[in-house]
């Protein structure tokens, strides 16, 4: 277990959920946006319709600025966020699918020298080369899209992985075929939110083509979209629909997404019927908000019901392995620290903090809160889901219980020796303006 | 604990699926290609802002030219960067990840600096092209972003070669210092060796642009002969500075190292020696030279990330840390995945890159003036 890093008042989910969110709306326009910049440089050459390619001008600057300056430093900027606050997770998954990764990575060399290429040789080269081109990065950005969704599956259902350790065995997990269809169908959707967006900047006559295209494409995608999320929500394991209906940041998550679908849905009808001549720059940017709306419910639900995993059946979401793997010879940590103590097993502990005594008990009791809650919790009053506000009062005889029975919620359970457990209750007491206890309780128990 | 069984401790359980040597290899040949687009990077912003002051037109000809390179390269150094960070968290994650927790904040500082200084370089870029004012700032603010990156990224590699100090930094008394600010080493000289060949490598890039756009027709000779002779002229002042860093760096090494005779490094000595020579005899019109000093450069940089990679296993090594005693299961279905995608990559790449080469030489214009014409 590694140093780690509090972030007091907003706590460290809210930093990750902050730099995601940021990262969504760009990475997706990036995987979908050239499908339909190469349908319209199709149509556009058949028909000879030269606005239509002042329109892809445009439309392919823009993706050069917004996804690959913002898009792929957010990208990395996940990375780095997982990093400092879940370091041993992301270290999990790499030490997993790094050759996934590295692929992905391919990819991603493949897309922006084809991007650039694609915008600079605009009438400097044959059509039909440009056009191949635009094709190329579809399919590259598509491509990285099929692995990026198998490992993002693997994170919520890591099937067979869990017996073999194996690659493919939890690439081509429960979750991956019906996640991998619906992301591809809201790719088209984004794209077209995208290219609707751009062409309400326009002048010239391809406006009102651009916005129709741009409504099917997102119509028949969000559709589509529909029935594989559908089929998703039917192959979800138990645990992750228990959490879907009993926690209530996850319902409000998922009626988020389900609204902004019915709107989008609305929005992309009305521009494939022709009668999106209201879309202005503030309305599409306004539809993008509503899509970027959704996507957050959407990816918050994907996070959240893994709980209280951050790798089902392996590592729980305060990083500590909760169970053995016998494919790599791996035992539990949760039972290790339970007999032997948490403390002693932590390298970044005070020495004076190893062992709980009288003298050291709340110091040490802060380390433990620290290592186990502050994925989730922060410890001042105020703050996102705060412990003091959560325990109001508790004394620490109640904290010791209520830290027993942390595995009948979605929560991991405390792990940890019966004094380091006292000590962590009497933290707990103490933050909360609960009743302390006294020393030998917390170092000798109630014999 | 001790610091030999806290990397042990820190170390992923899962292990790594392939031979420890090949992640080490991508990553020095990774890292390469990255920090000299991040060369190109912080010297073209250098460059095309101060270009952008002068009253002299061509030097502000040669700020536009440089303005559009440097975002594009922004974005290549970018995606460039990812696979080192990818595989410096397979073979070193105790390293990396403990070096990034101690500087937590300043690791996401990092991103927001490279994010404010990419779109600043973008609006210098497109207000100078649309003729706008004020787009000096715009220039400053990136020089300034990427120059303040380049610094918290050294310091975090610097922490990850120094495990013993760790808990010092992160322990006092009874307290852990949970907040993330910290930023604990610092080595001037290391640092400068890194920055200052950004002018030697933009030296070279103007160099090549003027070798490159030379046979286009209706090419500005006149100007590419002055580019290339600015281009030189930075090249070997640059050049000169970057070897006397070197030597300052090289002795402030610990000395039970005995990193002076280090294999690769001597390689490195003979080849930048060879790219002093090439660049003292290269003359200061576009020339044949160029393409000589751009390669020379490049390999001195692979030899130099193959240093760096020795240097941090010198470092490492008293803590009884080996990449190559890595727990590994090897993952053959994997590793084919990679190799497979990694050619495939390689040959698109390699044809889109051919396409941008004749199509930058005008190569295509011809055929289209003739299918226009018919």
């Amino acid at each position: 277990m590694y140093p780690l890093f509090e972030i007091p008042v907003v706590g460290g989910p809210i930093l990750m959920a902050t730099i995601a969110t940021f990262h969504i709306i760009p990475s997706h326009v990036a995987t979908g946006a050239f499908w339909i910049t190469y349908f319209i440089e199709r149509k556009a050459l058949r028909e000879n319709r030269p606005e239509l390619l002042e329109f892809l001008k445009k439309l392919s600057l823009s993706i050069l600025i917004f996804c690959f300056v913002t898009g792929s430093l957010t990208g990395v900027g996940i990375w780095f966020a997982a990093t400092v606050l879940s370091p041993r997770a992301i270290s999990g998954l790499i030490h997993t699918y790094v050759w996934g990764w590295a692929a992905e990575w391919v990819f991603f060399v493949i897309e922006i020298v084809a991007i650039y290429v694609y915008y600079y040789t605009f009438d400097k080269i044959s059509p039909k080369i440009h056009l191949r081109i635009g094709l190329i990065y579809a399919v590259a950005a598509w491509f990285s899209m099929v692995i990026i969704t198998g490992i993002l599956g693997f994170m919520l259902t890591p099937g067979r992985w869990l017996e073999t350790g194996g690659f493919f065995s939890g690439f081509f997990n429960q979750t991956y075929w019906p996640q991998l269809l619906f992301r591809t169908a809201m790719m088209f959707a984004i794209a077209g939110s995208y290219a609707a967006l751009v062409a309400a900047t326009l002048r010239n006559g391809g406006r009102d083509t651009v916005r129709r295209i741009a409504g099917r494409w997102g119509l028949s995608g969000l559709l589509a979209a529909g029935v594989f999320a559908t089929w998703y929500y039917m192959v979800l394991p138990a645990n992750a629909l228990e959490n879907l209906a009993t926690i209530d940041y996850v319902a409000i998550m998922f009626k988020l997404a389900i609204v902004a679908s019915i709107l989008l849905g609305g929005y992309f009808l009305l521009l494939a019927s022709g009668r999106g001549r209201f879309v202005n720059p503030w309305i599409g940017t306004a539809m993008m908000v509503v899509l970027f709306a959704g996507i957050i419910g959407g990816e918050s639900v994907r996070e959240f019901i893994r709980r209280p995993y951050l790798i089902p059946g392996y590592m729980y979401s305060n990083q500590i392995i909760g169970h053995d793997m016998a494919a790599k010879g791996i035992a539990s940590e949760a039972e290790r620290f339970t007999t032997d103590g948490l403390l002693p097993h932590y390298p970044f502990v005070p020495q004076q903090l190893v062992t709980v005594s009288e003298e050291n008990f709340l110091a040490a009791g802060e380390v433990l809160v620290k290592v186990e809650c502050l994925a989730c919790h922060t410890l001042a009053k105020g703050g996102r889901n705060a412990l003091p506000d959560i325990l109001d009062g508790l004394d620490a005889e109640s904290a010791y219980y209520l830290l027993d029975d942390l595995s009948r919620s979605y929560m991991p359970p405390f792990v940890g020796s019966a004094p380091e457990q006292r000590a962590a209750a009497a933290y707990l007491a103490k933050i909360a303006g609960g009743e302390l206890p006294n020393a030998t309780w917390v170092v000798e128990g109630d014999e | 604990m001790d610091t030999n069984l806290m990397i042990q401790t820190l170390q992923d359980p899962l292990g790594v699926p392939f031979y420890p040597v090949a992640f080490q290899g991508l990553s020095i040949l990774t890292f390469a290609l990255h920090i000299f687009f991040v060369n190109l990077v912080l010297g073209g912003a250098i460059v095309a802002t101060w270009g952008h002051f002068c009253r002299d037109e061509r030097w502000k000809k040669l700020s536009r030219t440089l303005a559009k390179a440097t975002t594009i390269n922004i974005s290549i150094a970018i995606v460039l960067g990812v696979a080192p960070l990818l595989f410096v968290q397979v073979i070193y994650d105790p390293f990396w990840y403990t070096s990034n927790l101690l500087s937590a904040w300043w690791t996401i500082i990092f991103l927001a600096a490279l994010i404010i200084g990419a779109l600043a370089m973008y609006a210098f870029y497109l207000r100078r092209r649309n003729q706008e004012q004020r787009s000096g700032v715009f220039g400053l603010l990136a020089v300034a972003c990427i120059l303040f990156a380049g610094v918290i990224i050294h310091i975090l590699s610097m922490q990850a070669l120094l495990p013993d100090q760790w808990l010092g930094w992160y322990v006092s008394k009874l307290q852990m210092n949970t907040g993330g600010w910290g930023l604990n080493a610092l080595k001037v000289s290391r640092l400068l060796h890194f920055l200052v060949p950004s002018i030697l490598n933009t030296g070279i890039f103007l160099m090549l642009y003027a070798w490159f756009f030379k046979p286009r027709p209706g090419a500005d000779s006149a100007y590419l002969a002055w580019l290339a002779g600015i281009g030189l002229r930075m090249a070997r002042y640059a050049a000169i500075a970057t070897a006397l860093i070197g030597i300052w760096w090289l002795l402030e090494l610990p000395s039970q190292f005995s990193f002076v005779t280090d294999h690769s490094l001597i390689a490195g000595y003979v080849l930048a020696i060879l790219l002093i020579m090439v660049l003292f005899k290269s003359g200061e019109t576009p020339s044949p030279y160029a393409p000589i000093a751009g390669s020379l450069s490049l390999l001195t940089i692979l030899v130099m990330s193959v240093s760096r990679e020795s240097l941090r296993m010198s470092y490492l090594k008293p803590f009884g840390y080996s990449i190559y005693d890595y727990p590994m299961t090897v993952d053959w279905g994997s590793t084919l995945l990679f190799l497979g995608t990694f050619l495939l990559g390689m040959i698109i790449v390699a044809y889109l890159l051919t396409i941008a080469f004749k199509a930058g030489r005008g190569e295509y214009m011809k055929e289209l003036k003739a299918s226009s014409e018919s």
